[in-house]
């Protein structure tokens, strides 16, 4: 069995605007790899060409150039697509059925009987936390109902490979961490799982392997400790001091200063000398709670990259 | 195969089931059954032919608009909603979901034939007609018919919008309609009028076919009253109408499988 479960080779999606026949490059040779059983997080602003190389990967859109396979079948492979499972960006579905016949027909089209189709469907609906909501038609779903419908539908035919455009899009705080939750069970099961996110923090939280697209043009391949620089970029202080009293010189070169009630917040620089910074501001009677590096994150990569691409 | 074409089909009956401009086309076919009866009743011993031309007419027209509309709305809408990114990403071919879509529609558009014809039979029984032969091949002739328009309709909509799928689609209706007329500008005209009936002749199915009252064949008037309406001219029509369905469907798919879902 080939650990490679999506491979992407110099992919090139090249569209002409309506009347004045321009070119625009939407993909313009894009490669990666994913690996069995690993967590790939597909991150870019929007217009970078993350839909379209998941549409791309899906049939929806016919390449202009380069190669891709899923699970060894060249796109678009009808045997590939029985091992997927994909849900698009806001999704749309008929809005007339319920969750039940949503997924019901998928499991038609994935050729399941009936007895599988309406136990797997009775499985996933209460997966998704949608069993309270199994009468009402989609049209009555709120867009974090519906996302989840969507990922129910998704997972209709149990697929080794789970591609998921912007899963987290429009779900709230409980939402979004549920869905991690979902994704990191995935992973734990042994799927594959190649997700795009606008959202750095769950990219980060999760995912195995990162690549940062831009202008159609991938900036950035790796897992996010090979990505993301270990070195110290500053020092987070948290300290308890009277709101009253004077942090002038405290805060003097030091940068995201941040005080709400009687918390100061900021950063110092990585040449400061922070035991002397502690002693004077014991000296105006502070408390420390917290003293930590401060390292790059995803989000200082990203927008290095982006900043680059431009 | 079967079953993913029979989903997409089901899916397309479903959805065409909630459209109400349909209960709307019920009711207005409802009404030319009416009217039918009040023009029989102006005719001076015509009562009977009347009310069968306008009741049969009626089936044509309606069933045929109703095939236009429902075929340059259900396709696009599944790529202007998007709908059809969860689907065609699943383990089914497009020209499965461009023959389901067809199929649903084929099915609502025979259910709604079926349902003019028992209003149409309703009517002629209050005027004291029975069901005969000649009215029982009328029908099936007009249900072949609204089956081609809804192929041509499909055609159409595998690569444009709604608004010129429907203008094209009613122009090839039309023009298939008038054949007879078409022919006869061959003979009678000259120059580009000749040619461009040739054309519109040749890219046009004979739509003609399926209402034959008053077309002359070898010199004699016929008419879906008369005996010259066969089964043997209906199957041949039907063949006629199923070949066009066949190649519109086949066109479309190729055309549908060659679209980028953006």
């Amino acid at each position: 069995m080939t650990d490679t479960v999506i491979d992407v080779r110099d992919l090139r999606k090249t569209y002409r605007t309506p009347f004045r026949r321009k070119k625009v490059e939407a993909l313009n040779g894009v490669t990666f790899e994913v690996k069995r059983g690993h967590i790939f997080g597909f991150v870019g602003p929007n217009g970078a060409g993350k839909t379209t190389t998941i549409r791309t990967l899906m049939g929806l859109i016919r390449p202009t150039g380069g190669t891709a396979t899923i699970l060894g079948h060249a796109i678009p492979s009808r045997a590939a697509r029985y091992k997927v499972g994909f849900l698009p960006e806001s999704p749309y579905f008929y809005d007339y059925l319920t969750i039940a016949e949503l997924l019901d027909l998928a499991g038609r089209l994935f050729g399941m009987s009936r007895d599988a189709r309406r136990k797997r469907a009775d499985e996933l609906i209460e997966r998704v936390g949608l069993g309270r909501a199994r009468g009402q038609s989609l049209k009555k779903f709120s867009k974090g109902m519906l996302q989840r419908a969507g990922l129910a539908q998704a997972l209709m035919n149990d697929p080794e490979v789970v591609v998921l455009d912007e899963p987290t899009s429009g779900l709230d705080p409980i939402g979004r961490k549920e869905v991690r939750d979902l994704i990191l069970e995935l992973r734990d099961h042994g799927k594959t799982v190649f997700f795009s996110s606008h959202i750095l923090t769950d990219i980060e939280a999760i995912a195995d392997q990162v690549a940062i697209i831009a202008r159609g043009q991938l900036q950035a391949l790796g897992t996010p400790a090979e990505l993301v620089k270990r070195t110290v970029l500053g020092i987070d202080v948290t300290v308890r001091i009277a709101a009253d009293a004077a942090i002038d010189e405290l805060v003097a070169g030091a940068s995201h200063v941040r005080r709400t009630g009687d918390e100061l917040a900021l950063t110092l620089a990585t040449d400061a000398d922070v035991d002397a910074w502690l002693v004077a501001a014991r000296e105006r009677g502070a408390k420390v709670i917290a003293v930590e590096p401060r390292h790059e994150t995803l989000e200082d990569l990203f927008m290095r990259e982006i900043a680059g691409a431009a | 195969m079967v079953g993913r074409i029979w989903a997409i089909a089901l899916n397309t009956f479903r959805e065409a089931a909630r459209i109400r401009v349909l209960y709307g086309i019920v009711v207005l076919v409802l009404g030319a059954n009416l009217l039918a009866v009040v023009l029989g009743q102006m005719s001076i011993h015509e009562e009977q032919r009347v009310a069968r031309d306008i009741g049969l007419a009626g089936i044509s027209l309606f069933g045929s608009l109703t095939a236009i509309f429902l075929g340059v709305f259900l396709l696009y809408t599944e790529v202007q909603r998007r709908t059809i990114h969860a689907i065609v990403s699943k383990p089914i071919e497009r020209w499965e979901f461009v023959v389901g879509k067809y199929v649903g529609m084929a099915v609502v558009l025979t259910i709604l034939v079926a349902m003019f014809a028992v209003a149409m039979i309703l009517m002629l029984a209050w005027q004291q007609v029975g069901v005969s032969g000649e009215i029982v091949r009328a029908l099936v002739l007009a249900w072949v018919e609204v089956l081609t328009v809804a192929a041509i309709a499909i055609f159409f909509s595998s690569f444009s919008t709604p608004f010129l799928s429907g203008i094209f689609a009613l122009a090839m209706w039309a023009l298939g309609r008038v054949t007879p007329d078409i022919e006869a500008a061959i003979k009678t005209g000259s120059g580009w009028i000749r040619a461009t009936a040739h054309v519109a002749l040749e890219i046009v199915p004979d739509i003609h076919l399926f209402s034959p009252s008053g077309r002359v064949v070898e010199g004699a008037l016929v008419s879906v009253n008369g005996d010259f309406i066969t089964w043997g001219y209906v199957g041949l029509a039907s063949l006629h109408g199923l070949g066009w369905i066949v190649g519109l469907l086949a066109f479309a798919c190729v055309l549908f499988h060659r679209r980028d879902f953006a």
